[in-house]
């Protein structure tokens, strides 16, 4: 496992070097960006259990703040992230309230109306750009504004993230909070019968997860340079976090990963193949992952490959016995 | 009703519950004495279980008061109840099944004040259930239906608790294995252990018990002693389900 660990580092931070153009830094860089919203994602809706359908608030929240403090102050949109995250953490604790006394579907749907309820407000409220959006710098004024024509320098700031995000993850997914989070998602009531606080957890977990999904929002923002409210706020990227995670494998450290090494040369290929009359496809193929994966295997290819594993096992001690 | 025992440490005064217009339990009064063991009695729905969930913080009382050691605990958080020493083995085990036999434990002593009890306490457990010991790295989805109501009541234990509330117990259970819960039960009352029990077998109930009470239609409707309940004819009617008016009229 340690070896898996390292070879997948390696691979990681040389991939720029192998895989050279734009196209392939570009694709490095989102892979990445899928990767660290997927994870954050994967806090609440994987390890605690809580399918949360309304993350783009999250991530929104964290796109815009950036390039509203450039639109409306001049700042460097850096400084934007830490405020982004803030807003997106007390946005978290308002919505998490209500929401949390909902399980199962219904704190998923109301999650939805959450999430659509800010897209359209934020479409209709000229402060923040209405339907049109904010625009970042144009051009870098100095490095503090972090805006590189190569995706490479992205790339590397995005694979600190991450590494920052799965370590966190992997420390609290051993302690006390993974161990109760684990207990909420197998069974709540269970979990409540025996004295965990449940909400009390249910909402740390949200705000370690709306912190990070905001942080990936506003690392969207700083390389795109352009965000709007489909964009940011769209349900297709609630649905993206989730079928990236789904894909690998929910409530996993790695799943988010390698959910998003698959999806994201996927999309990148049918979008260069397709052209923008192919948008509509990606709903297609996204449906097609969540009815195959519901089907088949509801843990995603982290929970297969295990499986597959034990067989293989199984079978070699049968043929030594 | 006859009297309570003096000074009950668990003491539900008129309790009741409701599900938005419907009502769960509408008017139960109990009393748990110090070492007691009390049996609740009734058929399916007659409220045993709304009454153990409220008592145990899981649904919020909407009438009544339940009294612990004297202090009004109704509408309190379950982890605030359970820190207090009432643990609640919900009816169908609710087992942590991805997860190991000692996992399952260990979340038992979550309202623990002090972790460092933790190992004694697991020890405990695998010296009343040595099977749970040999199994203690296994999945508990693995186990058969007699070793998950060991695992059910040991993860209560975990808790250390003053009072342990156990929702039908032996439900599903082989005569056999339900025999051997119930000499488990015996001996942890034996040790001063008091118990909350509701049960629908009630010769099960009543043999173990020191007292009882009678629900039916979420009303506690009959009270006494288990040994004068277990010859009288009205608790057969009750449970049975049977009617006043069908009953009269044979």
């Amino acid at each position: 496992m340690r070896w898996g660990w390292l070879a997948i580092a390696v691979a990681l931070l040389l991939y720029p070097w192998i895989l050279t153009g734009p196209f392939y830094e570009r694709m490095g860089a989102d892979l990445l960006l899928a990767a660290i919203a997927a994870a954050a994602w994967n806090i609440l809706g994987g390890y605690a259990g809580q399918i949360s359908v309304g993350h783009a608030v999250f991530y929104g929240i964290g796109a815009y703040v950036p390039l509203l403090v450039y639109t409306h102050w001049q700042l460097p949109p850096v400084l934007g992230i830490p405020a982004g995250i803030l807003v997106s953490l007390a946005v978290a604790a308002v919505i998490g309230v209500p929401t949390f006394r909902l399980q199962g579907h219904y704190f998923s749907m109301a999650t939805i109306a959450v999430a659509e309820l800010v897209r359209i407000v934020v479409g209709n409220w000229d402060f923040v750009g209405a339907a049109i959006g904010l625009m970042g710098p144009a051009v870098p004024r100095s490095l503090l504004d972090l805006s590189f024509k190569s995706a490479v320098p992205y790339y590397y700031i995005f694979l600190a993230v991450l590494a920052a995000i799965l370590a966190l993850t992997a420390h609290l997914e051993r302690g006390r909070m993974g161990y109760y989070w684990r207990a909420i998602r197998a069974g709540e009531r269970a979990a409540r019968s025996l004295g965990v606080p449940v909400r009390r957890y249910k909402l740390w977990a949200l705000l370690l997860s709306a912190g990070f999904t905001s942080l990936a929002g506003s690392l969207y923002a700083l390389m795109v340079g352009f965000v709007d409210p489909e964009s940011a706020f769209g349900i297709l990227v609630s649905v993206e976090m989730i079928i990236t995670a789904a894909l690998g494998g929910v409530g996993t450290l790695l799943g988010p990963l390698l959910g998003a090494a698959i999806l994201v040369p996927l999309k990148a290929t049918t979008n260069s193949l397709f052209g923008g009359g192919g948008s509509g496809l990606t709903y297609i193929l996204y449906g097609g992952i969540i009815l195959l994966l519901a089907r088949f295997e509801p843990g995603g290819l982290i929970e297969l490959s295990r499986r597959i594993a034990t067989r293989s096992l199984k079978k070699a001690k049968a043929r030594a016995a | 009703m006859s009297p309570p025992p003096p000074a009950p440490l668990l003491d539900v005064r008129h309790l009741e519950v409701r599900y938005g217009d419907l009502v769960g339990v509408a008017d139960v009064s109990l009393a748990v004495g110090a070492g007691q063991v009390v049996a609740l009695l009734g058929s399916n729905g007659a409220g045993k279980t709304t009454t153990l969930n409220a008592i145990a913080g899981l649904v919020r009382p909407s009438g009544g008061a339940i009294l612990w050691r004297g202090e009004a605990i109704g509408g309190l958080p379950a982890y605030a109840i359970v820190g207090r020493g009432l643990a609640l083995s919900p009816e169908g085990w609710r087992l942590f099944v991805g997860q190991t036999v000692e996992q399952n434990l260990r979340l038992g002593a979550t309202a623990l004040a002090d972790r460092q009890r933790v190992p004694e306490l697991l020890e405990r457990v695998f010296a009343i259930f040595p099977r749970l010991a040999e199994r203690r790295r296994q999945s508990a989805g693995t186990l058969s239906g007699g070793e998950r109501q060991m695992l059910a009541l040991g993860r209560a234990l975990m808790s250390e608790p003053k009072l342990l509330m156990l929702d039908e117990p032996s439900l599903g259970l082989a005569p056999a294995v339900v025999e051997t819960l119930y000499d488990t039960l015996w001996r942890l009352h034996g040790e001063g252990l008091t118990i909350l029990l509701a049960e629908q077998s009630v010769p099960l109930a009543l043999e173990i018990a020191d007292h009882a009470y009678v629900l039916q239609t979420g009303r506690t409707v009959l009270d006494g002693p288990a040994r004068a309940l277990e010859d009288d004819p009205e608790v057969q009617r009750i449970y049975l389900g049977i009617r006043g008016e069908a009953a009269a009229s044979r």
